[in-house]
């Protein structure tokens, strides 16, 4: 699986994430110490190797490099707008981008800080599953592939994220979020979001 | 006024008791899992996207990848993350379109170099293109443009001229992306697709349509099509042949995506009444029969998603593989053992009978149980004036060549 030149490239962190490293063909070449030192930037805001105490700032530990990657992508063309991350991905190129991704998905996901409702918790597992959440993102909602994680994500990143797409203002590539929030009620959204938050990575 | 509201009132006071008792009805299911509810299929299969940001030639395995002695397959290039159709100029630009992104590319080589331009921006699901005559024609969701001597304007190609408009009735979500094919007779051939996975289409969806290239003036030419995405037509009998993707969550290993041959203009090929030629649809079966549509010229396995087709005129692969058809197949989600994610030859006799159909580039799948189960994906298929050919993988963003030598 893997190939010479490319074991050559990546460095010390390579044998803690060779677990998914063998799955992946795209994260197999990145180069995590040209990702790590390019992540200075983007840590001041998401938090040490990407684990977010910003309300509304989201976590980017975790994820699959290809829901990272992705998420660069769409804040460089355009297709996402943020004040503070379109001027941040305006000028990486997709190696970069790449390399970042694949040192963010191998960094380590922090515990949740956020504290749900006892309502919440009991009534999270079965709406999720309702809902067809669990359907992509997983069982634990870890996120796969292009799917982003989604447990232990900030409360307030969670909630703008449903909203968004639920009023169809959030940019969505393939439609299946857009699609999927159609069926939640609006009241279901703060459940959903605290339950979430509150989930541990495991 | 007072009558109507006592009935009203009375009405209130019989079904309020019952609401109380019932929970509140279902929400309708999101578009992309609409006809789930009969089938036993798992609800763990969750659908797969391109790499954004592509992958660099030096990182593809090319060696994973199988073809017949002789053959030899080579990355022609990276850089165009998404790739999906492709077309080339009579001068020999390489033009490529795409679904998830906005732009068109166009790939020139001078003194043995290929380099990547972006000729159009900012456009909306510009999966449809193809050349003809020194015009570059490109479907996006809601029209199709001309760009008429685009081989010398590629730096300055302008804002086009509209063809026609209005070819995405709902704006809501659904096979929205087109696959555009010149016809023998000078007109577009192109697809509109379902708006959902299984339904009843409105009048021009699920069809395919053809458009005059000057007034716009449209018809359907083939009918009860749920998305086609590859099509050509026959070089010898000016036939049109094309892809289908057929419904989901029936099944795993049902319906059949399909290959399908265009007899007569106006042809019913099945959807949604009936599917792969013989299974009427467990909800709008009971409307028509599969006798009243014209069955697929080959059955081609569930779920394999087949995309980009293109009969073999050229002089540099063998004899036998003339008029062959070459398609490719993207591989699907929606089934637990996949299957796809290949290149296959379809070999016609002189009636227009399928003869065999079999592997021609296999190795892009690794293991079919995996998550994801493969590394490339391939999309459209483009014959070169040396008789190579090239496919498109938008999973990576690359463009294979397979050439061949004895």
């Amino acid at each position: 699986m893997f190939q010479v030149s490319s074991m050559k490239q990546v460095a010390a962190g390579l044998l803690a994430a060779a677990a998914f490293l063998s799955s992946s063909p795209l994260v197999q070449a990145a180069d995590l110490e040209a990702g790590k030192t390019l992540s200075q930037t983007c840590v001041a805001c998401h938090g040490p190797g990407g684990n977010s105490i910003i309300p509304g700032t989201p976590s980017i530990s975790g994820s699959a490099a290809q829901a990272i990657s992705m998420q660069l992508f769409n804040y460089r063309e355009g297709n996402r707008k943020n004040a503070q991350m379109s001027p941040m991905a305006e000028n990486l190129t997709n190696p970069e981008m790449n390399n970042l991704a694949a040192y963010f998905a191998s960094e380590k996901v922090a515990p949740p800080t956020h504290q749900a409702s006892a309502e919440s918790i009991k009534v999270g597992p079965a709406l999720t599953a309702q809902y067809n959440c669990t359907q992509c993102h997983g069982p634990a909602l870890k996120g796969i592939q292009h799917i982003p994680r989604l447990a232990g994500q900030q409360y307030e990143y969670l909630l703008a994220q449903l909203q968004g797409f639920k009023a169809h203002t959030r940019y969505d590539m393939d439609g299946n979020m857009t699609s999927a929030m159609s069926a939640v009620k609006e009241s279901d959204i703060p459940i959903l979001a605290d339950y979430i938050a509150a989930l541990e990575y495991k | 006024m007072q009558f109507k509201f006592a009935l009203s009132a009375l009405a209130l006071a019989i079904a309020l008791p019952a609401f109380a008792q019932t929970p509140a009805p279902a929400a309708p299911p999101p578009a992309w899992k609409q006809g789930m509810d009969n089938t036993a299929q798992p609800a763990t299969l969750h659908p797969f996207a391109p790499i954004m940001t592509g992958t660099e030639a030096k990182d593809i395995q090319l060696s994973k990848l199988k073809v017949a002695p002789g053959f030899k397959v080579e990355v022609w290039t990276d850089g165009i993350p998404t790739a999906r159709s492709m077309a080339i100029g009579d001068k020999g630009t390489v033009f490529v379109g795409n679904r998830v992104g906005k732009n068109v590319v166009a790939i020139t080589e001078k003194d043995g170099k290929r380099s990547v331009k972006i000729i159009l921006k900012g456009l909306d699901t510009p999966n449809g293109i193809v050349y003809s005559k020194g015009t570059l024609f490109v479907a996006e969701r809601t029209k199709i443009t001309r760009y008429d001597n685009i081989e010398a304007n590629l730096d300055n190609p302008g804002a086009g001229k509209l063809v026609v408009d209005g070819l995405d009735p709902t704006n809501g979500p659904g096979h929205n992306w087109k696959y555009l094919a010149m016809g023998p007779d000078g007109k577009l051939y192109f697809n509109i697709g379902s708006p959902e996975n299984i339904t009843m289409p409105l009048y021009n969806q699920a069809a395919i349509l053809r458009a005059d290239t000057t007034t716009g003036q449209l018809e359907r030419v083939a009918t009860g099509v749920r998305n086609s995405v590859g099509m050509d037509f026959h070089p010898v009998t000016k036939k049109l042949w094309f892809t289908e993707h057929a419904r989901d969550w029936m099944g795993e290993d049902i319906p059949n995506d399909e290959l399908n041959v265009l007899s007569k203009e106006g042809e019913n090929f099945g959807f949604p009444f009936c599917h792969q030629g013989d299974i009427p649809d467990p909800i709008y079966g009971k409307y028509d029969t599969c006798a009243n549509s014209t069955p697929p010229a080959l059955k081609l396995g569930a779920h394999v998603a087949p995309l980009g087709m293109k009969f073999y005129t050229g002089s540099m692969f063998p004899a036998e593989y003339k008029n062959n058809i070459l398609m490719a197949r993207h591989g699907s989600w929606n089934k637990t053992k996949k299957l796809g994610y290949d290149l296959m030859r379809v070999v016609l006799d002189s009636n227009g009978k399928v003869e065999k159909y079999e592997p021609f580039v296999t190795g892009f799948m690794t293991d079919d149980m995996a998550d994801p189960p493969m590394w490339g994906r391939p999309v459209d298929v483009l014959q070169l004036p040396d008789g190579s050919i090239l496919f498109s993988d938008d999973y990576n963003g690359v463009i294979y060549r397979v050439s061949y030598s004895k």
